[in-house]
Order: structure tokens, then sequence, then C-alpha cells
């Protein structure tokens, strides 16, 4: 009974602190984006354009083929720059085709897609037809899907978030826009930490078996613990940014430094592009 | 009085209207002065740096900054209150809240930056500040992958980049190791024989001797109970003791039992 009521209570502080450690993980260890590799090497604003012109491209492509191209280019660049390949599809193939295949499901019967029937089945007395044209679309949005989370993921795991953050400046985002993102991103971390020692400090008071209610009233005062701290916090981050000079609307610094290497590479993924536009007119 | 810095008059503070922070402060702080303000925890020295940075306001008095009377930012003029801003720099007790960019070199060039200083004379001032206090190698991490001694140090950067005449520092050496403490104290007096104004909250009776000429207490009733030359308030001992600076010490010592007081300036035998 105790065992039941353990497991019950400490299962939200486990989903708890596997969240803040994914997170943590996800977001700030910057582990690939340290190493040396061909994306790493680049200016983070010519890379983050070309793989946007790949991501766009892949959105606009209607050629299953011609998208599949792409994500093998996504795979050398992710080979290129030094990110272990099967940690990647992991990342991106395992679960965002999974729920993108979940979506398209019905679109592969007859009944929400007609035309050439490819298999038949009848499960429990109901039948059930597989149309070509319904295959043929859930392929094309699954590859698509798994084409752009790999870009997007590619570049999140290449390009510091401070770096990130600054194209984003170039890009012409308003930069109190940016302000605010990179100042979630910093004090992300330290409220992740601050949350996880919450945790510790509880467990060491009140031992690990806690009952379902204790544990629900733990998580609750956490919660507005955290409110509180976060709320004093920003009057006095605010204080801070006040104290050096902030009245409202920040200037910030953009430190790039572009070298022909940078223009070759936007050069051949346009190139790239237009290619596979042009393939796809054709086809 | 015209190398007067601040003058704090019969200041009054208070949070939400009731719990008293400061009750009747009267400070003058002239240019190129050295002064330290100490006391126990909560005592208001913390509320004293805020009010001379121009970040809280007083209840009742008023503080003088440079000969122009504090006013909350909706009755400051903006030139005033920009230039104010540029002559008197924080240096805040915690770091995380100081340091709010997403890179040290960003931090670090937040403050010029605002104040409309060019791109590149910002770059080079990153670089040059960075030299100073050694964190070169810290340029491109992130602020949250420091540790407390770094952070302290990009806090510290981040306001030597703007070059303001007054340092405000509160608890500068709270918590770091001694080689990061030697460093603060030699950044704060060589700060300090370039001209520039230090004012240092610190319950850190070690670093008093080298980092204040002049030294405030304050006591539990939240207002100033003696100031006068570090020597003298440190050789105080009953004020150091009833205003919870010093305590008995119990020790085992060339093989007795010792007691005697924690003092910062006498070794004892």
């Amino acid at each position: 009974m105790i065992n039941a009521s353990h497991k019950r209570s400490d299962f939200i502080e486990r989903s708890m602190l596997s969240a803040l450690a994914f997170l943590k993980e996800a977001t700030m260890s910057e582990e690939y984006a340290n190493r040396k590799g061909f994306l790493q090497s680049l200016d983070p604003r010519f890379k983050t354009i070309s793989l946007l012109a790949f991501l766009l491209t892949a959105v606009s492509l209607k050629s299953a083929v011609l998208i599949g191209i792409l994500y093998g280019l996504c795979l050398i660049l992710a080979l290129l720059s030094s990110v272990p390949v099967r940690r990647f599809l992991v990342r991106t193939l395992l679960f965002i085709p999974l729920f993108s295949i979940c979506i398209v499901l019905p679109t592969l019967f007859s009944l929400v897609t007609p035309g050439e029937p490819v298999w038949s089945f009848q499960v429990l007395g109901v039948s059930g037809i597989l149309t070509r044209p319904g295959v043929d679309g859930a392929v094309l949005f699954v590859v698509r899907i798994a084409t752009s989370v790999s870009l997007v993921v590619l570049l999140s795991l290449t390009t510091r978030y401070s770096e990130l953050l600054k194209v984003l400046r170039v890009l012409g985002i308003p930069q109190i826009f940016v302000l605010t993102v990179s100042m979630c991103y910093r004090y992300l971390y330290l409220f992740a930490t601050m949350v996880e020692n919450i945790f510790t400090a509880v467990k060491s008071r009140v031992g690990v078996v806690s009952r379902q209610r204790q544990g629900q009233s733990i998580v609750t005062w956490n919660i507005a613990n955290t409110w509180n701290r976060t709320t004093q916090m920003s009057e006095e981050v605010y204080m801070a940014m006040l104290s050096r000079g902030y009245t409202g609307e920040p200037r910030l610094l953009s430190e790039f430094n572009a070298m022909p290497k940078d223009w070759v590479w936007l050069l051949c993924a346009l190139i790239i592009c237009a290619g596979l536009f042009y393939s796809g007119h054709i086809l | 009085m015209s190398d007067t810095v601040f003058e704090v008059k019969d200041v009054h503070y208070s949070y939400l209207g009731k719990f008293p922070a400061l009750c009747g402060i009267d400070i003058t702080i002239r240019s190129g002065e050295k002064i330290a303000v100490i006391g126990a925890n909560g005592t208001g020295k913390s509320t004293l740096l805020q009010l001379l940075d121009g970040l809280i306001f007083p209840d009742h008095g008023h503080v003088t900054a440079f000969g122009e009377r504090l006013l909350e930012n909706s009755q400051f003029d903006a030139k005033t209150a920009h230039l104010f801003r540029k002559r008197v720099g924080l240096v805040f007790q915690n770091a995380d809240i100081q340091l709010f960019c997403p890179s040290v070199r960003e931090d670090i060039a937040f403050g010029p930056l605002q104040f409309g200083v060019a791109a590149q004379e910002v770059k080079r001032r990153t670089l040059e500040v960075a030299e100073v206090l050694d964190i070169q190698h810290l340029l491109d991490r992130v602020p949250h992958q420091l540790s407390i001694g770094e952070k302290r140090r990009v806090a510290i950067a981040s306001v030597l980049a703007i070059d303001p005449d007054v340092y405000l520092f509160d608890e500068p050496t709270a918590g770091l190791d001694p080689l990061t403490v030697r460093h603060i104290i030699d950044f704060i007096v060589n700060a300090n024989r370039r001209g520039k104004t230090i004012i240092t909250a610190t319950h850190d009776l070690h670093i008093i001797g080298e980092i204040a000429d002049t030294v405030y207490v304050f006591g539990r009733n939240k207002s100033i109970v003696r100031g006068g030359s570090s020597d003298s308030v440190l050789n105080d001992r009953s004020l150091l003791e009833s205003n919870n600076l010093i305590h008995m010490h119990r020790h085992h010592h060339e093989g007795r039992e010792h007691v005697h007081q924690h003092l910062p300036l006498e070794p004892h035998d």
C-alpha cells in the first residue's frame, strides 16, 4: 500500500525532474555547438539562412523523393558537423513522425481519400481500403515533417543559443522581443536548478516516501514559491538593467564575421534549392 | 562643496510602506573617497546602495547626487538620468541578477551600448575590461555556466565597461574563495587610486582596512550608529560586538582551549 502510494506521489516528482533535466540538456548543454564541425564553422547568419532556405524548399516541394534528397543532405551535414547520426535519428525520426503518422492515419483510407485501392482488409467485420492517393499524401506529409524537424534540430544543435538570438536581430526581429527571449533563456536554467534544489531540500526533510496528498501540496507549494521568487527576481533584474542605462529601448551587440566560405556555402545552398524546385517543376 | 558626490539627508525608507529599512540616514560622500557601510544582515546596507543608485526613492528626506536631487524616473529629466547612470555604477550582491544577457560578452557590452557608445568602441572596451579582470576566456560563455567567483568578476566587468565615476559594491566578497577576494580588493583599491569614488556595503571586516578610509556602522534600528575612520571603528570592540559584527570564538590552540573575539585587525596569541 505504501509502495503504491509512494509510486503515485513519486510520479509527479520524477516527471518534473525528468522534464527539467531534459530542458537543461536540450537547450543549455551546447555540447554539439561547441564541437568542431562544418556547420559550427559557418557564420550563424549564413547557416540560419541556408537551413531556412532548405526548410522552405522542403515545405514547398510536392515530391517525397525530392524531399528525401533534402533529408539525405541533412544527414550528411549532421555527419560533417560531428553530430552522432544515431542520436540525431532517434531525436528526429522516432517521435515526431510517429505523431504525424497518427495525424495522417485516417487519410490513408478510401473513406477520407478516395482513389485507386492498394490494399483492402477486414477487421471485426469492418472493411478498410487503403488508396494510392491516401498513401502518397501520407508519405509526403511524414517525409516533409521529418525533414523539416531534422533541419531545425540540426540548426539548434550546431548553434549556440546566444548566436541564434543574435541572428534573430539580424533578421529584423524587434530588439525588445529578442531581449525578452534571451532573458527567458538566461533564467530558464536558473529556475530549473532552483526547482530541483527545492525538491532535494524537501526530500531531505520529509524523506523519499510521502503520501499522495502531501506530494500534491509540496508541488503546489513549490509552484507558488517559484512564482514568488521569479516575480521578485524580475523586479531586481529590471533594476539592474536600469542601473546600466536601460531606458526601455534596448541596444544590443551584433558581432559577426563573414568569411568567403560562408558566401560559397550560401550560394551552394541556394543552387541546391533552385535545383530541387526545378526538378519538382518538371517531374 | 563642488566635490560632493552624494548628500543623503534624513532619509527614511520602508518596504511596502510598513517594513522600515532605513531610518534617518545622514551621509555626505565626496569625490575620490573610499567608504564602507557595515552592519549585520537586514540593517539596510543594500537599500542605501539602491537609493544612491537612484533605483528606489526615499519615503522621507532626500538624496542629492552631483548637486542634483534624485527624483523618481517620471520626474527625472531624461538627459540628467542618463548622465547620472553613466557616472554611478552598482555591482549587485547577486551576480545572477546583474548578468541577464545570454553571453558574458553581451553582458559586458550592454551598459556602454545603452549609453550610445559606438559598436567598435564597445568591442574594444569589452576586450580591455575582460583583460583587466582576467576573464578573456569567459567572453563567449553563458553566465549560468560560470562559478560564483567568475560571475562576480563578470558583474564587475559589466560596470567597469561603463567607466563610472562612482562604484557601489554590494557585498563584493561574500561567498568567494580567498584568491578571488584578493582580486576584487585589488580592483577596488586600484579604481580608487585612479580617482574613482568607492562605496562598499559589507559585513566582511577583514577587507575593510583596505577598501575603506571611512566606515559607517548600521545598527538594528536601521540607522547609523557610528561613522569614522576605519581604524577607529574596527578597534571599537564593544561597538562591533553590540552590532553583531564580531563574535566570541572558542577553539583549541597550542594544547589549551582558547576563547577570543573574532577581530579583523589584531592577530591573537
